[in-house]
């Protein structure tokens, strides 16, 4: 087995396993609120979604790997770059745009904790569709 | 950009996916190249170019 192959594995296994723990970690946290709110089904939903995109990329990395292809290539780490582009922008304007609006809008502040919930949510969002986009209509 | 990959391919009698295979890329690579969707860098239009036993300047068809 080639080293590229031992190091696209372990990126497959760890990815598998850290979305495994985040499926637990929300799992045990709608079990042990009590039954969620309207308001955080949005954001669990969203992170649900998140979850299985990340899945669908280490699927679609094995499944081309049990093929005798290689888990990337050049294509593939350009589209990743533009999509993480993406994220990275929603990020910014996230974590400047989403106080601004809750004040704006609500007419309070929001607390750290949700920005940063927000900033995580958004631009995750930003990169998974973009992804996708960028995956269909070519770089 | 127009390319002559699935010409040179069907030449050669070779699926997308054994040239894939021969030059260290996914499949889907091949598609876009094929669809003129996707710009390669000099050493993957040259893996290519090898691949199918031809040159990069026959293989890429620049519109000037």
């Amino acid at each position: 087995m080639k080293r590229r192959d031992t190091r696209s594995m372990a990126e497959i296994a760890t990815g598998i396993a850290i979305a495994v723990a985040v499926v637990a970690s929300l799992y045990f946290y709608m079990t042990g609120a009590g039954g969620t709110e309207p308001s955080e089904a949005l954001p669990v939903a969203i992170a649900l979604i998140l979850v299985a995109f990340a899945v669908y990329i280490f699927w679609d990395r094995a499944k081309n790997m049990q093929r005798g292809l290689p888990a990337k290539d050049e294509r593939l780490a350009n589209m990743s770059y533009r999509a993480g582009h993406c994220g990275f922008i929603a990020a910014i304007l996230t974590a400047v745009g989403a106080p601004l609006l809750s004040e704006l809008l609500y007419g309070h502040e929001l607390q750290g904790s949700h920005i940063t919930a927000a900033v995580v949510i958004v631009s995750g969002f930003a990169f998974a569709m973009s992804y996708l986009y960028l995956a269909r209509k070519g770089v | 950009m127009k390319t002559r990959i699935k010409e040179f391919r069907a030449r050669d009698g070779l699926t997308q996916e054994d040239l894939a295979k021969k030059v260290g890329v996914r499949r889907e690579t091949i598609v876009f190249l094929e669809g003129g969707k996707y710009n390669p860098s000099l050493q993957l239009a040259h893996g290519v170019a090898k691949a199918l036993k031809t040159t990069v300047d026959e293989l890429f068809v620049f519109d000037d």
